[in-house]
């Protein structure tokens, strides 16, 4: 039971990251540096709880803030490159965030530990879910809300004027600076707010975990945290959920593979994107499930390429 | 103080050469054929850990050690065509970023699964001992880095500048279906190109595994993230550009670790790729454009 409890927390997590991804994407942009955001709200609610006394609630919005903070920061910079350029400049922010990590050092003693980000270290004991009696299980319910908060704003976003204009913007940066949208805003925008959709994710992994270190938040995790919204569709945020879901529960249920897990996995993602380019849940197929809903509908707007 | 920065400087230099061989790769397989291959630096890796298999098995010479490698990054590099790029649809450019991705874990995981994760020892064939230049201490294998460096270089801008193949990599690379409509097979030069990276390839992981002293798993990374920025730094696509940007870093990266300490080493890379970026996205000797 405390294993499914220990896999349902990390789907959880993985999925506010996917989400971050995912919200840059339908922007029109591809983000390697989500996992900066993830370890800059890590580092800051950790702090917030273990050293300077705040409660779980104010500390995790406290991370996502500043994340999302430095993800409005970071935009309005990295923004004026896109594409390819993009993804290698968030990578390299992404990379800066992790060595800054790596050689910063503020630490307390609190009892008996040592507490605080300690260079390669990482930052450990923190313990404010273990020392409030909090169970694996209540534990997991707390990610479960934060993700479902986080779900019906996308839920809401892509209902929105704002979410069309994010599509509009990832279609065709051009008309849509024509019929009068501000780009570069809207832009910047979608990426702070994923800033701070990761920072809660490290906000809640922190906690779930008790320590976070510089290897964590390594080129791995953005992989990740990339392979979440591509594998499981950029068409709606059904798609990324779907895919740290998926992706999670294979790493997982493949541990009985052994060594050829890995195999099995890097081969799945050749196969999906060689079969469904744009992930699985796609523009394509969300407009057929709308179309279920919508029988007497005509015309449809051909699906996007 | 001017004595270290001038010594610091001259191993730069030359180490800034193997920087700019995988700025190189990367450039002609990202900025040129715009073939976005996550698993060029996992192709290195594994060629470096190949190359030692001659040695162990009957005490190979180094030029069989460097041909066993180029052997090996040849096959992965044509692998990694077939599978992660030949059977994507058109005007999908996220989908081979995932792919090759999916053939990076793939690539890790058969060197890891090998050899039990563990670094192996890789054997300097250009001896321990520095060489004296002047009042200068020079490391032997720098030099060889460089030598190698400027010899390859020779080689493929001949090989792009005049020949055949070379022109018409150029046309493919500037406008495929014209190219295509004027007789170029299009498909025979992409995967003639992941040949010409691969063989980089291999003499790269070579050069990167003697100047280590180890093969070791993390080498892909190691040289995406160097790849990544001098391709940037020298503006994407232009391979005079790499070279350039590949000795910056390599003279940045040494005066940095010996003045600053090694820890701020590789902040220094991604910063200047950073800034790099947002001031001059073309990078030094790139095109002007958008």
């Amino acid at each position: 039971m405390d294993y499914y409890v220990a896999i349902a927390s990390i789907i959880g997590i993985h999925t506010l990251l996917g989400l971050s991804v995912y919200l840059v994407a339908i922007s029109g942009q591809m983000s390697f540096g989500q996992q900066g955001f993830f370890a800059i709200g890590a580092y800051l609610a950790g702090l917030s709880t273990a050293l300077w006394g705040l409660s779980l609630l104010p500390a995790l919005v406290l991370g996502a803030l500043v994340a999302g903070i430095v993800g409005l920061l970071v935009g309005f910079p990295a923004l004026r490159v896109r594409g390819l350029y993009l993804a290698i400049a968030t990578f390299g922010f992404g990379e800066i965030v992790r060595l800054m990590f790596l050689n910063v050092r503020y630490t307390r003693t609190v009892g008996d530990r040592v507490v605080g980000p300690n260079g390669a270290e990482g930052f450990r004991h923190v313990r404010y879910v273990f020392d409030r009696g909090f169970t694996g299980t209540q534990y997991l319910v707390i990610i479960l809300v934060a993700l479902l908060v986080v779900a019906v704003l996308f839920f809401l976003l892509e209902r929105s004027k704002l979410g069309a204009t994010l599509r509009a913007v990832e279609e065709d940066e051009v008309a849509a600076a024509m019929v009068g949208i501000d780009v570069t805003r809207v832009k910047v925008l979608a990426f702070g707010a994923a800033g701070a959709v990761a920072g809660l994710g490290g906000g809640l992994f922190i906690h779930y975990s008790t320590y976070v270190d510089h290897d964590m938040v390594a080129l791995p995790l953005a992989i990740a945290s990339v392979t979440y919204p591509i594998l499981g569709g950029l068409g709606s945020f059904v798609g990324p959920i779907l895919g740290a879901v998926a992706l999670v529960s294979l790493t997982e249920g493949l541990r009985g593979l052994h060594e050829l897990r890995e195999f099995v996995y890097g081969g799945l993602i050749i196969l999906t994107m060689i079969f469904r380019p744009r992930g699985i849940v796609d523009e394509a197929l969300v407009l057929k499930v709308k179309s279920w809903f919508q029988p007497r509908r005509v015309e449809r707007p051909a699906p996007a390429p | 103080m001017i004595f270290d920065a001038t010594e610091q400087f001259i191993n730069g230099v030359m180490y800034g050469f193997l920087y700019a061989l995988i700025g190189g790769g990367f450039t002609i397989l990202f900025g040129v054929m715009r073939r976005f291959n996550m698993a060029y630096g996992s192709t290195i890796m594994a060629a470096s850990y190949v190359s030692l298999v001659p040695l162990y098995l009957f005490k190979a010479p180094v030029w069989l050690m460097v041909l066993t490698g180029i052997a090996a990054a040849v096959l992965i590099g044509l692998l990694v065509e077939f599978c992660c790029f030949r059977f994507i649809k058109k005007g999908h450019e996220l989908a081979p970023l995932m792919t090759t991705i999916g053939m990076l874990i793939v690539i890790d995981e058969a060197i890891i699964h090998a050899t039990n994760a563990a670094g192996l020892a890789y054997p300097s064939p250009f001896g321990e001992e520095s060489l004296e230049l002047g009042r200068f201490l020079v490391r032997r294998d720098y030099l060889a880095v460089l030598v190698a460096g400027v010899i390859c270089f020779a080689l493929i801008f001949l090989l792009i500048y005049k020949t055949r193949f070379g022109r018409a990599m150029r046309a493919v690379a500037e406008r495929p279906e014209a190219a295509q409509i004027l007789g170029v097979s299009v498909r025979r030069i992409n995967v003639l190109t992941f040949v010409l990276t691969s063989v980089m390839a291999g003499l790269i992981g070579f050069f990167s595994a003697v100047s280590i002293g180890s093969a070791r798993p993390e080498l892909g990374i190691f040289v995406t993230g160097k790849g990544l920025v001098v391709m940037v730094l020298g503006g994407l696509g232009s391979l005079p550009g790499a070279i350039v940007a590949g000795v910056i870093l390599g003279v940045l990266e040494f005066e940095a670790t010996w003045f600053f300490g090694p820890n701020y080493r590789d902040i220094l890379a991604f910063a200047i790729l950073f800034l790099i970026l947002v001031v001059r996205p073309s990078g030094l000797l790139g095109a002007r454009t958008t």
